[in-house]
């Protein structure tokens, strides 16, 4: 095969991938200890109560993350070792919880897993969740196993890389389930709006109420 | 007399599945790098399987793992098309025994090799078991390429080749499937803020430690890879699983 051969086939296999590529990739601004990576879409008709695994919690309890059915769920992934964007993640979902008015906010739980198994063990979540003081039951940090990191990561649509320095690179994308585990609403990007994803919680909380009594 | 052929049947179809192959630990260069800083990685041992695995191996799992049956299956972990050939849930294609299986999910690949113990082999360990294979087969880099644009040009032809399985070596790398690997959505370089498949053809050109034609042929692999979704279940697509040395 000679080269210009070659090149037509790597152009034509470029236009073909380009074309279905998913977004193009959103700028954001320039974190120095890590890359942003643009998330991947997900199937939203779906439960992610699906997966099987177990998850350790913060405060020591084993669970699975179906144990998380029945209310309205405010997930994202970060590490606790990431100076940049996780704590910025982990403040827009309290800025969400903050949003809601009391009433609402017992009904929402704020589940935040760690890509850093060998880091993020739960004793040392515990400590993250006293240092930026996410003391309300609302909040659960989980410990789990590299596979069930990841597949938990690629059902959210969240991708993320350890780099030799340590750090992750990662999606910055925070996800609303819905009581049966469901996708309804990614935010993706830092330091976003709260309102449309309140307003979310808050017709998803009403319609349950409304089937309750 | 009957149920004895069929016991026999299973027995042989299990006894197909050849031991893993050690993939010794070594320098690799990563023709696509994805870290800007690090051009050569260190890789540590591992082992793995000598071939894709085969539809009679895949009907042996999911008869014994019942949430992997094509109608038992959730929604979540495939995109409609999961086992498609197979006429029934546990029945297989006339004649596929020793065909790659193809049609699974990421999902699903993941879950089969747990089952055995093992796991998806990473990006850079099925990439660095590309070039011990290719050094073992004494394949240079102009056959190599060959190779492999002979399968982008016809890949279901190749995929519907029957294996043979007693191999005691890699075989099957670069002419049957695709194979899924565990990290395949992260083309992505660092420091650069440029997804591989977001950029031009200039852009992803960049990325390639070297332009000769082995370098070309294997940046198709990584293109074919970033088009999947973890849900994707191609007629293309197989798996082989990975091991950690005990």
């Amino acid at each position: 095969m000679n080269k210009s051969t070659m090149a037509a086939l790597l152009m034509l296999s470029l236009g073909w991938v380009s074309a279905s590529a998913q977004q193009a990739p959103q700028h954001h601004h320039d974190h120095s200890h890590h890359v942003t990576m643009e998330a991947a879409s997900v199937n939203q008709s779906d439960s992610i109560y699906h997966l099987d695994g177990l998850w350790q919690t913060h405060r020591g309890e084993t669970i699975e993350l179906s144990q998380l059915q029945g209310s309205p769920v405010v997930i994202s992934m970060i590490y606790g070792n990431c100076a940049t964007a996780c704590p910025v993640l982990v403040n827009d979902a309290r800025r969400i919880y903050s949003a809601l008015p009391p009433e609402y906010q017992q009904h929402v739980k704020l589940v935040m897993v760690s890509f850093d198994n060998d880091r993020d063990t739960p004793a040392a979540l515990a400590d993250y969740v006293e240092r930026y003081q996410l003391n309300e039951s609302a909040w659960t940090f989980l410990h789990g196993n590299d596979t069930d990191i990841r597949t938990l990561a690629t059902v959210l649509g969240i991708r993320y890389r350890l780099r030799d320095d340590g750090n992750f690179d990662h999606s910055n994308l925070i996800t609303v389930l819905d009581k049966h585990g469901r996708i309804v609403e990614r935010i993706e990007g830092l330091n976003r709006p709260v309102e449309p994803t309140v307003a979310v919680l808050k017709k998803m909380i009403d319609a349950g109420h409304a089937h309750a009594h | 007399m009957k149920k004895w052929l069929g016991v026999m049947a299973w027995v042989v179809a299990a006894q197909a599945a050849a031991e893993p192959v050690t993939i010794p630990a070594g320098p690799y260069q990563p023709i696509v790098v994805l870290d800007e800083t690090v051009a050569e990685l260190a890789m540590p041992a591992f082992k793995l399987d000598a071939t894709p695995v085969t539809f009679a191996q895949y009907l042996d799992f999911v008869t014994k793992h019942e949430k992997w049956r094509k109608d038992k299956i959730a929604a979540i972990f495939h995109d409609g098309h999961y086992l498609a050939n197979w006429p029934a849930a546990l029945t297989i294609p006339e004649g596929y025994e020793k065909k790659a299986v193809t049609q699974v999910s990421w999902f699903a690949a993941r879950a089969y090799c747990a089952a055995q113990g093992g796991r998806l082999p990473t990006l850079n360990e099925w990439e660095y078991a590309s070039l011990v294979y290719r050094q073992q087969q004494g394949l240079s880099d102009q056959a190599y390429a060959q190779r492999l644009f002979g399968w982008h040009s016809n890949p279901t032809a190749y995929s519907l080749q029957d294996m043979e399985l007693n191999h005691s070596q890699l075989a099957y790398m670069h002419d049957r499937v695709n194979e899924w690997v565990d990290d395949f959505q992260l083309l992505i370089t660092a420091g650069d803020e440029t997804d591989i498949l977001s950029g031009s053809c200039g852009d992803s050109a960049r990325f390639l430690t070297d332009t000769g034609e082995a370098s070309y042929a294997t940046f198709f692999r990584y293109q074919s890879r970033s088009n999947y979704r973890p849900q994707s279940t191609t007629g293309t697509l197989g798996f082989r699983c990975a091991y950690d040395m005990e």
